[in-house]
């Protein structure tokens, strides 16, 4: 009888000890999360940034498609090409910024060659694969003289945002132009009134 | 028997010159094309023109798709050499400007397509834009109206439809007559 009640005893403490260790699993677990998310990385409006990015289209005195550093630096928003002196938008004439996503096929010509060169269809199978997503920066600004200008950058993704967000910290307003996230989809969007 | 024939031919070919000078209106079409288009540069060089900012309307069109028309469309349209001077909007000199135009871009259809798929399948995932170009004077008369398409089809960037529409639209107003008048 004595033995029953030292094992009834043993096992309720086995199962106190079980608890206490999935409690403390719970609240280190919870804790993690509250760290993860006290930890994200602040946007440092003042630290300056660069990013390789490709000029697509808009900035001054430079080439379309050519890649180079987006970088904010001080009050205003620099694109250089291999160390040359590059264009430059001030942060105040920005007067909206616009965030995309799009994907394009990666390779170029030679790999545009090997799909058709490809037998049995076989370069359609490596288009399905040879793809990249990345994010698109569209900015709206003016001059000194209140023409519009609008620039498109094209970024790794996930560094539109990053941009986006710097120049949000730096006083780009919400109110003087939307930020807003534009993603490609496939359905066809057409007036109807045609 | 061969001096007949030698004469004939000599007086063949005068009669050819003849109708020629005779005729000058009678040279080949291209010419006159040239000329016709030469003539309608000519009255669209004293005027400027003033490039709008792209009109959705109720289309959700790509934010980056409506910056590339306004700015391929300003490209363009210098490239053309049919107006002294292209403004953008909102630029404070256009107003001292004494002949100016605004050019009004409103998109009508965007079929936004997909390079991969197009890569793909080839018949699918096509970028296709359909706007209306208005010209308007200042006081809001339509001088020209057209409807233009920008599509790409098989190779390059969905943007480049942006490109091919801006090209449709200066090729289109420089093949154009109008009458401000």
């Amino acid at each position: 009888m004595d033995r029953l009640f030292i094992l009834k005893n043993r096992r309720n403490s086995y199962f106190v000890g079980h608890a206490l260790i999935r409690v403390w699993a719970l609240l280190f677990c919870s804790s993690l999360g509250a760290l993860a998310q006290s930890t994200a990385p602040p946007v440092n409006a003042s630290a300056p940034v660069s990013i390789r990015a490709t000029h697509l289209l808009g900035l001054k005195n430079t080439k379309s498609n050519c890649n180079g550093t987006l970088s904010i630096q001080g009050d205003a928003l620099q694109f250089q090409q291999g160390g040359k002196p590059g264009a430059e938008v001030k942060i105040t004439s920005i007067q909206a910024v616009f965030q995309g996503a799009e994907s394009k096929q990666v390779g170029g010509l030679p790999m545009k060659l090997g799909k058709a060169a490809a037998p049995y269809g076989g370069g359609r199978v490596v288009s399905l694969l040879a793809h990249k997503k990345y994010d698109t920066l569209t900015l709206e600004y003016v001059d000194s003289n209140g023409g519009l200008h609008g620039a498109i950058f094209q970024l790794s993704k996930g560094q539109g945002e990053l941009v986006t967000n710097l120049l949000k910290a730096r006083g780009v307003s919400p109110s003087s132009g939307e930020y807003q996230t534009t993603k490609q989809s496939t359905a066809e969007v057409m007036d109807e009134n045609n | 028997m061969k001096t007949i024939r030698r004469s004939s031919s000599i007086i063949s070919v005068a009669a050819i010159v003849a109708v020629m000078v005779a005729f000058p209106a009678w040279l080949p079409a291209q010419t006159a094309a040239v000329k016709s288009s030469d003539a309608s540069s000519c009255s669209a060089m004293q005027w400027s023109v003033q490039v709008d900012r792209v009109n959705t309307g109720d289309l959700e069109v790509a934010y980056s798709f409506q910056v590339a028309i306004y700015e391929n469309l300003l490209k363009e349209l210098s490239k053309t050499k049919q107006f002294t001077q292209v403004f953008r909007d909102g630029d404070r000199k256009a107003s001292d400007v004494p002949n100016l135009l605004v050019l009004q871009t409103t998109v009508e259809k965007y079929t936004p397509g997909s390079e991969t798929r197009r890569a793909v399948t080839t018949v699918s995932g096509a970028t296709k834009l359909t706007v209306r170009s208005q010209i308007v004077t200042r006081e809001g008369k339509i001088v020209l109206e057209r409807r233009v398409n920008g599509n790409v089809r098989l190779f390059g960037s969905n943007l480049r439809a942006t490109h091919n529409l801006a090209r449709n639209i200066a090729k289109a107003i420089k093949q154009s007559r109008w009458d401000v008048g």
